[in-house]
């Protein structure tokens, strides 16, 4: 039989947790304890038998399965993201429209004034006043001189209020 | 050196898969697959639970790499990740039989061929493995068998080094006993 006492600290010393002085406690009542050295030999065959056990690699293909199946299943979270996304743009851009003509059909347009309509009223332009016994001439001087009545234009508008004249020299 | 561009190498991937590149994330899964999936079936000792356990856990790292980035450790975010989704399997399941009853596991038959002795030998190892409690068990493969320091363990299962050690002194004591009995009654 081992004691109980350093049952603890012996299974600690086996994997080599243990820190310096602690494990020379160990070594010094190890030496003179025969149950504590059969517990030792009993834990460090039993732990070197479990590390041998778990030494073998697991094959390549339960890697190469998880992988796909983790690979496969963010690519379909993805494109469920991509329609969800694309639902609810969807959806914003038809409620907007909606939006836009209902307040068409609802809201009160402002009147707008309609321009005042122009009518262009020209006076009959006066005779042209030659100088006696002469025919219309290029000369310069007397076409200056004989135009120098001015044009009047007067415009008319729907307000009987409103008339522009505008006086064309 | 080479640690230290390594460490960089996958800096940039987890940058990279933070920013939605598949492939990057791809290639960190390739990085850490070995860790999630011996550590699942260690504690699992079954490879199709292994399996379902290491997709959980990368989509899980996939969700959370903004945090897994922030706290700068991988490894340890994965073997903590991965202790828990096996505690929630195995709480799923049927409860195993307890240590005590280990001595009944002996050799189905008196076989003298070498090759299933060495089967039996590795299924009662396996089962001395199964019968631990969760923590222990937790605590004795990622001390023993994933090779992490006491302080890490720790780290990974949310306890302190205390409770951890006493935690892997009882679960290799346990398991001396699963092995002895299982020898003495060969």
């Amino acid at each position: 039989m081992h004691c109980q006492d350093w049952e603890e600290r012996v299974a600690l010393h086996v994997g080599g947790d243990l820190p310096a002085e602690a494990a020379l406690a160990v070594e010094q009542h190890l030496a003179g304890c025969s149950g504590c050295q059969l517990l030792w030999s009993g834990l460090k065959e039993s732990l070197q038998l479990l590390q041998a056990a778990h030494r073998d690699p697991l094959p390549d293909a339960a890697y190469t399965a998880v992988r796909a199946r983790v690979m496969a299943e963010l690519a379909a979270g993805r494109r469920r993201w991509w329609r969800v996304a694309a639902a609810l743009v969807a959806a914003a851009l038809a409620a907007a429209a909606l939006l836009v003509l209902v307040a068409v059909a609802v809201w009160p347009l402002p009147r707008v004034q309609p321009l005042p309509r122009v009518a262009l009223a020209v006076p009959a332009a006066p005779p042209l006043a030659y100088a006696r016994g002469s025919e219309p001439s290029h000369d310069r001087k007397e076409v200056k001189k004989l135009s120098r009545n001015p044009v009047l234009v007067r415009l008319v508008t729907d307000d009987p209020n409103i008339v522009i004249y505008w006086i064309a020299d | 050196m080479a640690d230290a561009e390594t460490s960089q190498a996958r800096l940039g991937l987890l940058e990279a898969a933070k920013a939605g590149d598949l492939s990057a994330f791809e290639s960190l899964m390739r990085h850490h697959e070995r860790l999630v999936l011996m550590t699942a079936f260690r504690l699992l000792g079954s490879l199709p639970d292994a399996q379902d356990v290491s997709q959980e856990v990368f989509l899980k790292l996939y969700r959370n790499l903004g945090k897994v980035e922030a706290s700068g450790n991988l490894a340890g975010w994965l073997y903590r990740v991965t202790a828990n989704a096996c505690y929630d399997v195995r709480r799923r399941k049927r409860p195993e039989r307890p240590v005590e009853f280990a001595g009944e596991l002996r050799a189905s038959g008196s076989d003298p061929q070498q090759a299933v002795a060495e089967a039996e030998r590795r299924r009662a190892l396996e089962i001395s493995l199964r019968m631990l409690p969760e923590k222990e068990r937790a605590a004795l493969v990622l001390r023993d068998l994933e090779g992490l320091s006491t302080e890490a363990v720790a780290r990974a299962l949310g306890s302190s080094e205390a409770t951890v050690r006493s935690q892997i002194s009882k679960a290799r004591v346990k398991v001396r006993g699963v092995v002895e009995r299982y020898f003495r009654s060969r």
